[in-house]
């Protein structure tokens, strides 16, 4: 562990606009324990829910007996009229539509599946009602692993389908020339195992339905309410206006809470028949046993390239195991879409052939996580380039800066037609290189330590393309297709500026972020702005937080919206200061003459608007102070974010305990909003990606059962397990967006399971010893170590 | 049915008396009683911390604490440390170091906190790590709450 | 995650304690064992026994061969030297290192004995240390030999209607030294593999204990001679859990200077 954090921090931006390290203003109600997170809405003569969730994998229900005296608090399937199932489905041509009932119909897909629901005072009484309640199933052959389900399938998830495949994909390439004229090709097989995304806060419900509006309100912890909003309203066949989706202060999201639930669905129905505000909070064993639904890639890779380490081509067949649903609204289509086309990544090659399969499974329905497919084929990519480079005796970084995009081939357009804006990947690897000292470590690997450990390095680069639009997604076919961001800004008579977003904030700082970028345009005081967001009554409408889009989209809006309100600002502040528009410009709060001291405040300005109309300019634009405006992004490519991380670690060769000794971050977000806020998002990344390199897993039996069903089992980081991690920002500007900003939420979680692993690698090889399978866990480094011996 | 049992203690420096089923944790207490939601559940199983509040003057895992068993203590949740000196210090520290994001980790990380900062005064940054592992952060990687911890332990 | 209905009770003396002790009742002390059990629904008693209030769990006191500590004495008490320590270090460290400060608060050496679970510090750690466990039941007040009070996954020789009261614990002599080396995943969770050793020449003991096994810890009474791996493989038949429970008593070993 370093000591110090690597630079000091820049200076901060002058003001508190764009570029400032501005303290948050959520901070305060947070630190103070106010925050309203969904679990303490507690609405009069509210009712708690518990579910019954199947014990097994696979199998036939024959059955559900209700507790004897309780049966009208205990609903299933079929109480359920109505309700139609959950279904999406990509456009991509060959995706297999599978139909998620709400409660569990004919047959169960996954252990944690919902069975039926119990209604009670409490909780806990909700619980007794669930253990009151017998559950006849037959089991069937589980399909737990996703290479058998798709080639010799035990059974199949969904019968209609006639096998186990939602989707297969190919990226088409020759590669008879590159195989023949290369001087070396690699072939590994590379596994990442399936995780969870573990939020602090679980998922949460609380829905009652208005009379007075007519309307179903729903208070739910999500990332997207008005998607939540369009789900429900398929599935419940009503109009999307007659539902209100509320998300609150959410407790972490992640991709977590990017979707449709079964829950959300069946408490719906419910507040709507019992005429009952109802209430389910999502416990940690519900999470960690039903819904373990993420990262669970395998690579069968090869990797050809001349002898001086120049890659020549990449082949692969990858598979990504999507459990039993196609979940609402990213599809079991999107991580098996997106690998083919982002494996890659910022490497040059001449030729490249990818195959895809999403497969399904009796486990639960893939969720994008942080980072989504990037993570997985960063590692797989990563892996590769380190197997080079030891194989040829080169040293990893510099194998890199010979393969990467150069800042000179900048706009660049990669071999999957990936649009690169703007940035410099070699460089990021040379600072890298020196911030960890890449001399020093191999000194130190030839000293060898006292204690009997092994020193490794490694690095990992990565790209992240962020804030992508329509054409993008509506390429790899997922249901829900982003269109443009709005933001409907309006000036108050006392001179605060609402800003609301359909986007939301769930730890992204959006309330500060925002208001700084509304500063930097009108000069308001950040402490004067107020953002509204989440709530789809208050709320234009947008696909919501995911995908690092926020930055640029959310604040792409906002700053537009701003201009919109500046223009009309300063048209009624020029007619009572008699100047020109052209002549006046924002300060400080203030529309100022320039070159005098003649100046408004927004307030005054303001007061005029909604008071003294008598005042305004006779060519006023009427729609005031008030406006709804949209962002449209120069290019629907998006920004390309990227960085290289190195880590140092020490293998305990006894244990297989790994020790990050030291871990540096270089990576360029192109113009940071908020620095601090950046920092944040990285570190918090990082740590996840650690995570995923090193602890956590869930694995199932041969029945499909999940093994680590509490937090004592699945690990996740503590403080001691993260290591203090330097960064330094490299900032190119992004061409295509208002401030040059570009999305950079995932960046963190991509990079470190690779950089680990090949820091691992680097330590063991002169032992013989490669490992290709994430968690690097104790027992596998250590049993590998064993196996040669 | 089971007997509710009468308890009483204090709360925030309120004496509380309560007629509740035995089963009924103190964080549920809280929470759901009392109107403190202040203190958050994030495993009930005693790993995460998100839960952890003052008892008797130390810190202690409310998801497996009975509200039962508490008869005669004095429970202390974040909301009681409005006005608290050394937590101000370290809402400061927090809100300057970025120590949280979504701040549902948050009061039972300033709990912890705040017991470092007074118990182990000399505490260095490996330390800090090793006395926050009970806390679990899934947005900020500790970075910010370590620096805000070691920020108030070195302020005059 | 909440738990089944149960009722509570809270003893303020032995005898009315005792006399709760059937029908699969259970013991409350800290609850951090128990607590999570309850919540989820692992265990459902129907009665739940906190003997906190009972003076002879509390307290401690000391002559000039042993100390003797209640049984619902706290972790974090010992870790803090609030209560004498017969083990020069040995006690305070390893209480100092069990979960994290907050569960040291509540945790007691006596729940975390009598709860057994083999992954614990304590039934190693005492095993090593040497002393009795001081049981009352309806018939009266007896010793056990804490090297003997665990014997296997979660069981001890405590009988249902048997209530753990006080630990006596040997002191050991100014010459003394202690090894004490666990392997954990990660910080604060319970252990893979722990090993411990004793070298208290004035009093003639070479001991050593292998815990985090399936069962009861493993109690090597000379250890002057052991060979880890040898230890090791007759306990564990899987590879890797033997190589971490043999690397675990090399290096107690070496801490102790017995190796």
């Amino acid at each position: 562990m370093s000591a110090a954090a690597g630079r000091a921090p820049p200076d901060p931006a002058p003001g508190r606009g764009v570029g400032a390290r501005l303290a948050r203003k959520e901070d305060r109600r947070f630190l103070r324990g106010r925050g309203e997170y969904v679990g303490n809405i507690r609405l009069p003569g509210m009712l708690e829910v518990a579910f019954v969730r199947s014990p097994m994998a696979h199998g036939v229900l024959k059955k559900v007996i209700k507790p004897r005296a309780k049966e009208d608090c205990v609903f299933v399937a079929q109480d359920l009229k109505n309700v139609k199932p959950i279904v999406a489905a990509s456009a991509l041509k060959g995706f297999k539509v599978s139909a998620q009932p709400v409660l569990a119909t004919g047959k169960v897909r996954q252990v944690g599946e919902l069975v039926a629901m119990c209604v009670a005072p409490t909780r806990a009484e909700a619980e007794d009602l669930a253990d009151q309640t017998e559950v006849e199933l037959e089991e069937l052959p589980a399909i737990v692993d996703m290479i058998e389900a798709r080639t010799r399938p035990p059974a199949l998830v969904h019968e209609h389908w006639g096998d186990n495949v939602f989707l297969e994909t190919l990226w088409d390439d020759d590669l008879s020339e590159v195989r023949k004229k290369a001087h070396i090709a690699l072939k590994r097989r590379i596994r990442t195992a399936r995780q969870h995304m573990a939020p602090m806060e679980g998922r949460g419900v609380v829905c009652e339905w208005n009379h007075r509006l007519e309307q179903l309100v729903m208070h739910t912890a999500a990332q997207m309410p008005h998607i939540n909003r369009a789900g429900l309203a398929e599935c419940l066949g009503i109009d999307q206006g007659s539902i209100r989706v509320i998300s609150p202060d959410v407790g972490g999201g992640f991709g977590y809470k990017g979707i449709l639930l079964p829950e959300e669905v069946c408490l719906a129905w419910l507040a709507r028949t019992l005429g009952a505000p109802v209430r389910w909070l999502e416990d940690r064993r519900e999470q960690l046993s039903a819904n373990a639904n993420c990262r669970e890639h395998d690579y069968d890779i090869a990797i050809y390239a001349d002898a001086k380490g120049r890659i020549l081509g990449l082949e692969c067949d990858a598979t990504v195991d999507s459990g039993a649903y196609s979940s609402y609204p990213f599809s079991a289509c999107l991580e098996a879409a997106q690998v083919s086309s982002i494996l890659p990544g910022p490497y040059r090659m001449e030729r490249y052939r990818c195959r895809t399969w999403s497969v399904a499974t009796n486990k639960p329905p893939i969720l994008p996580y942080r980072g989504v497919a990037r993570t997985g084929v960063c590692f797989a990519m990563e892996l590769m380039v380190d197997a080079l480079a030891r194989e040829l005796k080169l040293e990893p970084h510099e194998v890199r800066i010979a393969n990467l995009v150069r800042p000179q081939d900048m706009p660049f357009n990669n071999i999957t037609r990936k649009h690169f804006d703007s940035g410099d990947y070699p460089e990021a690897v040379r600072r890298a290189a020196e911030m960890i000292d890449v001399s020093n470590i191999r000194k130190r690997q030839a000293k060898g330590e006292s204690d009997g450990r092994r020193i490794g390095l490694g690095f990992s680069v990565y790209c992240e393309q962020a804030a992508h639009g329509t054409s993008v997604y509506h390429g790899w076919g997922i249901p829900m297709v982003p269109g443009f961001e709005q933001c409907v800004a309006r000036l108050s008579p006392d001179g605060v500026l609402e800003l609301r977003i359909g986007a939301h904030s769930h730890g992204q700082g959006l309330e500060t972020t925002l208001a700084q970028i509304a500063h930097t345009v009108l000069g308001i005081d950040p402490q004067n702005v107020r953002l509204v967001h989440g709530d789809t009554a208050l709320t234009p409408y947008s696909t919501g937080t995911w995908g690092s889009r926020c930055a640029v989209m959310s604040g792409g809006a906002v700053g537009t919206a701003c201009e919109t309100i500046g223009e009309r600002v300063k048209a009624i502040a020029a007619r009572l200061l008699e100047v020109s528009a052209k002549d006046l410009s924002f300060q400080g709060g203030f529309v100022c003459v320039t070159g005098t001291d003649r100046q408004l405040s927004l307030a005054e300005v303001a007061h005029v608007w909604y008071r003294k109309p008598q005042l305004l300019p006779a060519d006023v634009d009427p729609a005031g102070l008030e406006a709804t405006v949209g962002y449209k992004a120069k290019v629907d490519t998006g920004t390309f974010s990227y960085a290289c991380h190195a880590a140092v670690v020490a293998v305990d060769t006894d244990t297989g305990h790994v020790d990050i000794l030291d871990y540096v971050i270089v990576e360029d977000g192109g113009t940071l909003i908020n620095p601090m806020i950046v920092d944040g998002q990285i570190f918090g990344g990082t740590a996840q990606g650690i995570g995923t390199a090193l602890y956590e897993e869930m694995p199932y039996d041969a029945s499909g059962q999940p093994l680590a069903t509490t937090l004592a089992d699945y690990l996740l980081p503590s403080a001691t397990e993260v290591p203090s991690i330097r960064v330094d920002h490299l900032e190119t500007p992004s061409p295509y967006t208002l401030f040059g900003q570009k999305g950079i939420g995932e960046g963190g979680a991509i990079a470190p399971p690779a950089a680990i692993a090949n820091a691992v690698n680097d330590a063991l090889a002169p032992l013989g010893v490669e490992i290709t399978e994430s968690p690097l866990t104790p027992r596998r480094i250590a049993e590998a170590l064993l196996g040669k011996q | 049915m089971t007997r509710t049992r009468r308890v009483a203690f204090t709360v925030n420096g309120r004496p509380v008396q309560a007629e509740l089923e035995p089963r009924t944790s103190l964080a549920d207490f809280v929470r759901e009683s009392e109107r403190l939601t202040g203190t958050n559940l994030g495993c009930e199983h005693g790993v995460c911390g998100a839960c952890t509040l003052e008892i008797d003057g130390a810190p202690a895992r409310s998801c497996i604490t009975l509200a039962a068993a508490c008869e005669g203590a004095h429970v202390r949740t974040i909301e009681a440390f409005d006005d608290d000196p050394v937590m101000e210090k370290l809402r400061e520290a927090f809100s300057a170091e970025h120590a949280l994001q979504c701040g549902y980790c948050t009061p039972g990380m300033l709990m912890t906190a705040r017991d470092i900062v007074l118990r182990l005064p000399g505490a260095d940054e490996a330390r800090i790590r090793l006395e926050l592992s009970g806390n679990l952060c899934r947005c900020t990687g500790y970075m910010g709450i370590v620096r805000a911890i070691q920020r108030v332990l070195k302020a005059p | 995650m909440k738990p089944a209905r149960f009722e509570y009770e809270r003893p303020q003396d032995v005898p009315a304690a005792l006399s709760l002790l059937k029908n699969e009742a259970r013991i409350l002390a800290g609850g951090q064992s128990l607590g999570p059990m309850l919540n989820l629904r692992i265990v459902q008693p129907p009665l739940v026994v906190d003997v906190r209030s009972i003076p002879e769990l509390r307290g401690f006191s000391e002559d000039p061969e042993t100390v003797t500590l209640g049984a619902c004495t706290t972790h974090a008490a010992i870790e803090d030297g609030r209560v004498p320590d017969p083990s020069r270090g040995l006690m305070r460290h390893v209480a100092s290192n069990i979960a994290y400060r907050a569960v040291r608060n509540r945790g007691t050496i006596g729940g975390s004995l009598a709860h057994a679970d083999p992954a614990a510090d304590w039934p190693s750690a005492l095993a090593l240390l040497g002393g009795v466990a001081i049981i009352q039941n309806p018939e009266g007040k007896r010793e056990i030999a804490l090297e003997r009070f665990v014997t296997g996954l979660f069981s001890t020789a405590l009988a249902d209607d048997d209530l753990l009261v006080a630990l006596r614990l040997n002191k050991l002599s100014e010459k003394a030294r202690w090894g004490y080396w666990k392997f954990c995943r990660k910080a604060g969770e319970f252990p893979q593999a722990i090993a411990g050793a004793l070298h208290d020449p004035e009093r003639g003991v070479t001991r050593a204990v292998i815990g985090a096994l399936r069962g009861a810890p493993h109690v090597i009474a000379d250890a002057r001679h052991c060979d880890p791996a040898a230890e090791a493989a007759r306990l564990c038949a899987d590879p890797y859990e033997r190589q971490l429970h043999a690397v675990a008593l090399r290096r107690a070993l070496a801490q102790a200077h017995l190796a």
